[in-house]
């Protein structure tokens, strides 16, 4: 049966959108940890620079829904990502430009509504132009080129930022953004289905309990699967910053090197095996390679709190990279499987975004705490308990979502 | 009674504050502006209050101070330090001790500590993007205990022994 959802795309809208994902994962990461680098070699105090973040990160989290719903009711979402990433470029320009309060500010709003509409177009985009089938191979793909752009942007601007200052770091986010912009010019729009876009499918007649958004809202899988991200991010968030302290403290020369490398192996394993995760869900389901990240995460929070070798530390950083290997991957098609046929794909993306957004959140929160009271190791033990609850959680609730195979 | 007292207080707010704009227009030279008294009762009397006198000035030529926040700090063996992120000071007013964000990539792992004040040199500082010498190596204060606002303060002092900040009596 060759409905409209077994589509193919051109290769130049493929590789569009590989490029577009390659060169927004650079943008994004400019806007990571230099800001509050840039803002103190600005003169601006620790307080300020809190203040600055905490805004951003309110706006990340309250803006998730509204920003997939944004992408739902668009009728071109090329347009809309489009937008989305001028919006982050001029941001980036003015970081640059004016690191006076009210600008930053600003500025830091702007970004994070922007991120809210990127974290998911990017799914909606390819859900529109391969439709839902094929979808698990190409949030692989894309998996994949997301890593590699972080890595290279990880380089390029330790380099600019040791070599230039790190206002210059600013100033190549932005011309990233000019590059993503062409990228996205390459994805022909026309191949873009809008409805399947919106994990919308064509029927004879309405029907509107599947297309409630209620209805969505209460679906078990998307609950459970919220809980488990959730989950997934109050482990997992703070044991790289925790870990990175600890080397800090415990070796001084090669430190910033230990920790650059503990940051690129994980985004290497994810360029690696990420389109293998995308074939693998299709062949195994969803369910195995949740457990595989959960046990993988909760095994690396037991070897932080027990390995004291700086070196070793890196190795164990592998299992972050299969962690975030199959979540880069499970998260959008997950979402696909349970939203698909309501029309609001990406409105369920955005529950899922703020699952992540308070679990993070709260991680670095708790983690930071139970570390200061009770030590590190105590504090990874927590976190690997919390991924043990995760594997629980799938294990027993978590059902199967995978479309089944068309005969 | 009282409301009568609280008009005649804002009266004379008015006149000290007339007669400082005077004196600063006298100082800098400029010509009489039109001094049409808006409270000519309470300006008749100025002489029972004391006048403001003007800030004094001192002018510090570009090359011998600067200011320290976000400015990077090395080692004497120019080991990267990290940068001066707040400074602390005694209830005397008295500059006790910098802190500083050391180590890390990108922002990751980094560790505010806190170093003795004495144990930071200015001496090379002439331009904006000069570092301040600390006679620490990054072994000495890679294991100080992280900063926090309102926990007691391990200040590292140049002799790379720790020792609890003490604030006098």
């Amino acid at each position: 049966m060759a409905g409209p959802q077994d589509r193919h795309p051109s290769a130049q809208s493929q590789r569009g959108l590989d490029w577009f994902i390659f060169f927004l994962a650079d943008v994004q990461t400019g806007f990571g940890p230099f800001v509050a680098v840039y803002l103190t070699t600005q003169k601006w105090t620790q307080s300020e620079i809190g203040l600055i973040l905490s805004i951003g990160g309110i706006v990340g989290l309250i803006g998730q829904m509204p920003g997939g719903a944004i992408i739902d009711a668009a009728r071109s979402e090329r347009l809309v990502a489009g937008l989305a990433v001028a919006t982050i470029g001029v941001s980036a320009l003015a970081y640059a430009a004016w690191p006076i309060f009210p600008v930053v500010a600003l500025a830091a709003i702007l970004h994070a509504a922007a991120s809210c509409v990127l974290g998911p177009v990017i799914a909606a985009i390819s859900l529109g132009l391969v439709g839902p089938r094929a979808i698990g191979e190409r949030l692989g793909r894309n998996a994949r080129f997301a890593s590699l752009g972080n890595g290279v942007a990880a380089g390029v601007m330790g380099v600019v930022g040791y070599l230039l200052s790190s206002r210059a770091v600013f100033v190549v986010s932005f011309a990233f953004a000019v590059a993503t912009l062409l990228a996205l010019a390459r994805i022909r729009d026309r191949e873009i289905d809008p409805e399947q876009a919106h994990g919308a499918v064509a029927r004879t007649e309405p029907d509107p309990d599947a297309t409630s958004v209620l209805h969505l809202l209460h679906r078990r899988p998307l609950v459970v699967f919220a809980c488990t991200v959730f989950l997934l991010q109050f482990a997992n968030a703070a044991m790289l910053p925790l870990m990175a302290g600890i080397v800090t403290e415990r070796s001084s020369e090669g430190a910033p090197a230990l920790i650059a490398l503990c940051i690129i192996v994980p985004q290497a394993i994810v360029a690696l095996i990420s389109p293998s995760v995308g074939r693998k869900a299709q062949a195994w389901g969803r369910r195995p390679l949740l457990m595989i990240a959960f046990a993988a995460l909760a095994v690396r929070g037991a070897l932080f709190a027990t390995v004291h070798d700086p070196s070793l530390l890196v190795a164990v950083q592998v299992l972050d990279g299969i962690t975030a290997a199959v979540f880069g991957v499970m998260i959008p098609l997950i979402v696909a499987d349970v939203a698909f046929g309501s029309g609001h794909f990406n409105l369920a993306q955005g529950v899922i975004g703020t699952a992540t957004g308070i679990g993070a959140s709260l991680s670095t929160v708790v983690a930071g705490t139970m570390s200061d009271h009770f030590g590190h190791g105590f504090a990874f033990m927590g976190l690997a308990a919390a991924a043990l609850s995760g594997l629980l959680v799938v294990l027993t609730f978590m059902p199967e979502t995978r479309l089944a195979e068309e005969p | 009674m009282s409301r009568k007292g609280s008009t005649n207080a804002v009266l004379l707010v008015a006149a000290v504050v007339f007669a400082a704009t005077h004196v600063m227009a006298d100082d800098a030279g400029q010509p009489q502006a039109d001094p049409a008294p808006v409270n000519p009762p309470a300006a008749a009397k100025p002489s029972t209050e004391p006048t403001t006198p003007p800030p004094s000035i001192t002018v510090i030529g570009p090359a011998d101070a600067h200011s320290v926040l976000g400015r990077e700090v090395r080692s004497t063996s120019g080991q990267n330090m990290g940068r001066i992120v707040d400074v602390i000071v005694d209830r005397a007013g008295a500059v006790r001790a910098a802190v500083i964000d050391f180590g890390g990539f990108l922002g990751v792992g980094s560790r505010k500590i806190v170093v003795d004040w004495n144990a930071l040199r200015f001496g090379k500082v002439k331009g904006a993007s000069d570092s301040i010498s600390l006679e620490l190596t990054q072994d000495q204060v890679k294991a100080a205990p992280e900063y926090k606002e309102g926990a007691p303060v391990v200040v590292l002092g140049a002799s790379g022994t720790l020792q609890p900040l003490n604030l006098g009596p």
